[in-house]
């Protein structure tokens, strides 16, 4: 089915011209779409909140409070978070980035679904083989998996609220070692898999990695957490230039 | 009426608003984001064929099938019930509304699992999704698609062919410190090295299942080598304990 009237100049397949499929309208309706949905849960929470509280010895003012904290707290985290969905505007386009990165999902796991998913169909994120179709599928595959989070949570928080459930007796030493595990590991084979494409991808690769190891070891030092939150941001911002300079020798 | 029963009332009714709206509107989040790749998929005019869509979230799953189930079961009991449904859909958990909820209960005073601490991680939430989304549409919404019409081409090419290196190398750093287990990043690092320069070379194909591949194996090897005076008595492990690290 075609509905060309909604995608002008747009739709084709084996373009590499990603970001006129990845800005398309309905795709910033839907977007849009989330950031109400949120917006409407957050007036409904704090509404039943402001509701209980006298009921529990609580002021209206502890209620401000929290939330003045809550936002307050929030300021640095959401602006790293920011520079890293910058980082990745030209690879999804801005609603993609906007839902995916920047609310329900993260930037680990989205860019590592998203090569997985564009591996499937033997290509590359980024790249000549990057073509319309190809961050279609990419796109398909993340929201299918952070589908599952939300699933898993609308599933699960009814059962566990049940209290003594089942579900908290698996053994916890799997539930430590099981996940942490496959985690780290499906971020090193991603990104060792990037090592033999070219010296670029090398030099690309290494220089985050260290400049992460150092921004590490410095907030350790210098016990600044602030740092931390900073740091995957000034990482890929900074290696990128590098990458950048080393694409002109 | 006595202040106990009174009590009750008004939490039980916090309760069932929370989580009857927190579900409706964790669906429709849900709904809104899979509308954007059905569009894509089915009304684009791109030639995308629904089973290229399921052998790509097959090789997801088979990477972050186990983790789609255990972090929902790790954060119930630090975030409670009603905050479930707002964490999971605003994002960015473990590294902006757990230290937004913290904050706020140690601010007013009351304690992490509690009933006050609960209505206080609520508010703290409400009021950090508040910012997110703001600092979001401005930067990143208006902002963000502005920067990249004046970026020069040859920049924004660099980042689309060396985004994915250049992300993956800080994340996994990140990773392994968050993790906090240095058995399994050596494990990990052994296997993926074996994968990717001695398996993919060797073995037509396997191109397509290296990262499945190496994600189990290393489960396995990180279980069976496990450092078994940590995690031998399971009864050991603290249950409170949560990978600080870029979870979800």
């Amino acid at each position: 089915m075609n509905i060309p009237a909604l995608l002008p100049a747009a739709a084709d397949s084996n373009s590499t011209d990603i970001l006129a499929i990845a800005n398309s309208p309905v795709l910033w309706a839907c977007a849009i779409g989330v950031f109400l949905v949120i917006i409407v849960q957050s007036v409904i929470y704090m509404k039943a909140a402001k509701t209980a509280a006298p009921h529990i010895g609580m002021t209206q003012d502890e209620i401000k409070t929290s939330f003045r904290a809550g936002a307050v707290s929030a300021l640095g985290p959401s602006l790293a978070v920011v520079m890293v969905a910058i980082a990745l505007l030209t690879i999804f386009g801005t609603p993609a980035v906007l839902v995916r990165i920047g609310l329900i999902g993260s930037v680990s796991y989205e860019t590592a679904a998203a090569a997985i998913a564009a591996k499937t169909a033997g290509a590359e994120l980024g790249g000549p083989t990057y073509t319309q179709a190809v961050f279609g599928l990419a796109l398909a595959a993340m929201s299918l998996g952070g589908a599952m989070w939300m699933i898993a949570t609308l599933v699960l928080t009814p059962l566990l609220k049940r209290g003594d459930s089942a579900l908290r007796k698996v053994n916890p030493a799997i539930m430590m070692v099981v996940p942490g595990a496959a985690m780290i590991a499906a971020f090193m084979v991603l990104g060792i898999a990037e090592l033999p494409k070219s010296w670029i991808h090398v030099v690309a690769f290494l220089s985050s990695a260290a400049i992460m190891t150092i921004l590490m070891v410095i907030a350790k030092r210098v016990n600044k957490p602030w740092i931390k939150e900073w740091a995957l941001g000034i990482a890929i911002i900074l290696a990128l230039a590098i990458t950048y300079a080393a694409t002109r020798l | 009426m006595s202040k106990t029963t009174e009590m009750h009332q008004a939490l039980s009714a916090f309760d069932k608003t929370t989580s009857r709206w927190g579900r409706i509107t964790m669906i429709i989040g849900l709904f809104l984001s899979l509308a954007a790749p059905a569009y894509l998929v089915f009304f684009s005019g791109l030639d995308i064929e629904v089973s290229s869509v399921l052998t790509a979230f097959a090789a997801l799953a088979a990477v972050f099938g186990v983790i789609w189930i255990v972090e929902p079961l790790t954060y119930f009991p630090i975030l409670g019930a009603s905050s479930m449904y707002q964490a999971f859909m605003i994002g960015n958990i473990a590294n902006k509304l757990l230290p937004a909820a913290m904050i706020a209960q140690a601010t007013i005073g009351v304690k992490p699992g509690t009933r006050k601490g609960e209505l206080a991680a609520v508010a703290a939430i409400c009021g950090a999704a508040a910012v997110h989304l703001t600092s979001l549409f401005i930067f990143v919404g208006l902002l963000g698609t502005w920067l990249v019409s004046v970026i020069p081409t040859d920049i924004v090419q660099t980042v689309q062919f060396y985004i994915l290196p250049t992300v993956l190398g800080a994340v996994i750093v990140q990773a392994i410190v968050s993790q906090k287990a240095p058995r399994s990043a050596v494990i990990a690092l052994a296997v993926s090295l074996i994968v990717i320069f001695v398996l993919v070379p060797l073995i037509p194909g396997m191109n397509l299942f290296a990262t499945a591949v190496a994600v189990i194996a290393t489960a396995v090897l990180a279980w069976v080598l496990r450092d078994r005076k940590a995690f031998g008595a399971a009864k050991n492990v603290d249950e409170e304990a949560i990978p600080e690290g870029p979870v979800y």
